[in-house]
């Protein structure tokens, strides 16, 4: 068996075939921000503690700074980008503004991606369920109330659409 | 942080051959939920890594003549979600439901939660009181040993460099009493304080015929309360008996632990935690 220090890895991110050279003590959260530039993955705390840097891998929320970047290699990833698109915000997205969802914004990312795994699990789930859905995502300003009717809401609205 | 080089082995025998040339230098990699916080801090510096999360051979829960297994690089939302671990052993789904965040669940693995050794390994208690062993192979064959004695220490495992954990084999319990608790600063993402596995049968007459009680967090390694276990056998549990039973775990405790600037909160603790998860029986009477 071979070992490589540069890995050579395919996946789909956000829908696109995506191919590059990675190297095994990189993290995926490096990959996507460094790598790709796609800076909507924040680096919180880098032990997997914060839940900002969380994407959805293969359908389930992971975070991204646990992630060796060699095993993205093979993945169906979606990252904030992935949702809605330059037209018109995903429902998730609408909801976090309406219901006031955001202050800072620097979680937001990390909990649309986990509210996203959710509904792809559990299309309308209950309060209970969004509340152990995000409790791997820290918020400092907005105290969640919000942050959990803008995911019941958004889910609503969501009707299936992933 | 250093670099590492990678291998992904497609087969047991390839990841097993590796590590037999090189399990000296080689940290396995599954979920990566402790490996990549070590690299970060520097706690780890390995010069391969060898993905085993892609193995089948670590996968799956099944029963088998040999008792209930459960593959090491099973992961903790898989084993939360198994309807035989919900009826042979709950609770380990218990272990599991508070484990970390659903993030870190979705990726972390059983081998990993017991082969990372910390004192504080949410599964490990409960893995205890079932009689958990644990399968290991190597290029030379493979070998079963007994949970309690695959650490020797907090952080120390006794897996030799060129095994890995293949799976754990339990002993299926679908009657009695049985339940984990923790003790944790907040709900989720919390570092177990202190952690406690019971499973228990009744006689007829309501005296205990027999009970396993594990703690982890409060020893060097979780392990069993064997005096506790025998003080209990044969006894009804009234509350005198229960708050005696809980008197004596603390002893036990700091007589393994010694005295720490800990103990002081750990012997109440130990005591409450005990009482919470028994006093159950008093009120419901029958299990």
């Amino acid at each position: 068996m071979k070992t490589y220090r540069m890995i050579p890895i395919q996946f789909t991110l956000n829908g696109k075939k995506t191919g590059l050279e990675v190297g095994a003590g990189e993290t995926a959260l490096y990959v996507i921000r460094e790598r790709l530039s796609l800076k909507g993955t924040k680096e919180g705390c880098g032990i997997g503690e914060c839940g900002a840097c969380t994407i959805v891998v293969d359908g389930k929320n992971v975070n991204a700074c646990l992630m060796a970047a060699p095993q993205l290699d093979g993945r169906i990833v979606m990252t904030v980008e992935g949702l809605g698109s330059e037209k018109a915000l995903h429902p998730l997205q609408q909801a976090f503004l309406d219901h006031h969802g955001v202050q800072c914004g620097f979680c937001t990312p990390g909990l649309l991606m986990s509210a996203q795994a959710l509904i792809n699990e559990t299309p309308q789930p209950t309060q209970k369920q969004v509340v152990e859905g995000i409790s791997g995502n820290l918020c400092r300003c907005t105290g969640y109330q919000q942050i959990v009717t803008a995911i019941e809401d958004g889910a609503k609205k969501s009707g299936g659409e992933v | 942080m250093t670099h590492p080089a990678y291998a992904r082995p497609e087969t047991l025998d390839e990841a097993l051959l590796f590590l037999k040339n090189h399990g000296a230098d080689t940290c396995p990699l599954a979920g990566g939920t402790d490996v990549m916080v070590d690299m970060r801090s520097g706690k780890l510096e390995t010069p391969y890594l060898l993905d085993i999360s892609r193995l089948a051979d670590l996968q799956g829960i099944a029963m088998s003549e040999e008792g209930f297994s459960i593959g090491a690089g099973v992961t903790i939302n898989e084993i939360y979600a198994s309807h035989l671990i919900a009826e042979f052993a709950p609770s380990l789904i218990k272990s599991c439901a508070f484990f970390g965040s659903p993030q870190i669940r979705n990726v972390a693995t059983i081998g990993g939660n017991v082969g990372n050794a910390s004192p504080s390994a949410d599964t490990v208690p409960p893995l205890l009181v079932h009689g958990g062993k644990a399968m290991l192979a190597s290029e030379s064959g493979t070998r079963t040993v007994a949970v309690e004695d695959l650490f020797v220490g907090p952080y120390r495992n006794s897996i030799r460099s060129d095994e890995l954990l293949l799976r754990f084999i339990l002993k299926p319990v679908g009657t009695g009493f049985s339940d984990f608790q923790k003790i944790g600063r907040r709900k989720a993402l919390a570092v177990s304080r202190m952690s406690m596995a019971i499973l228990a049968d009744r006689e007829k007459d309501g005296t205990f015929g027999s009970i396993r009680l594990a703690l982890g967090s409060a020893t060097p390694t979780p392990m069993r309360m064997g005096a506790v276990e025998s003080f209990l056998v044969g006894k009804q549990p009234d509350r005198k008996t229960l708050e005696d039973g809980a008197r004596l775990m603390a002893e036990e405790m700091v007589r393994i632990t010694g005295r720490r600037p800990s103990t002081v909160y750990k012997e109440k603790a130990v005591q409450g935690l005990f009482l919470r998860m028994l006093v159950p029986l008093l009120e419901k009477g029958a299990i």
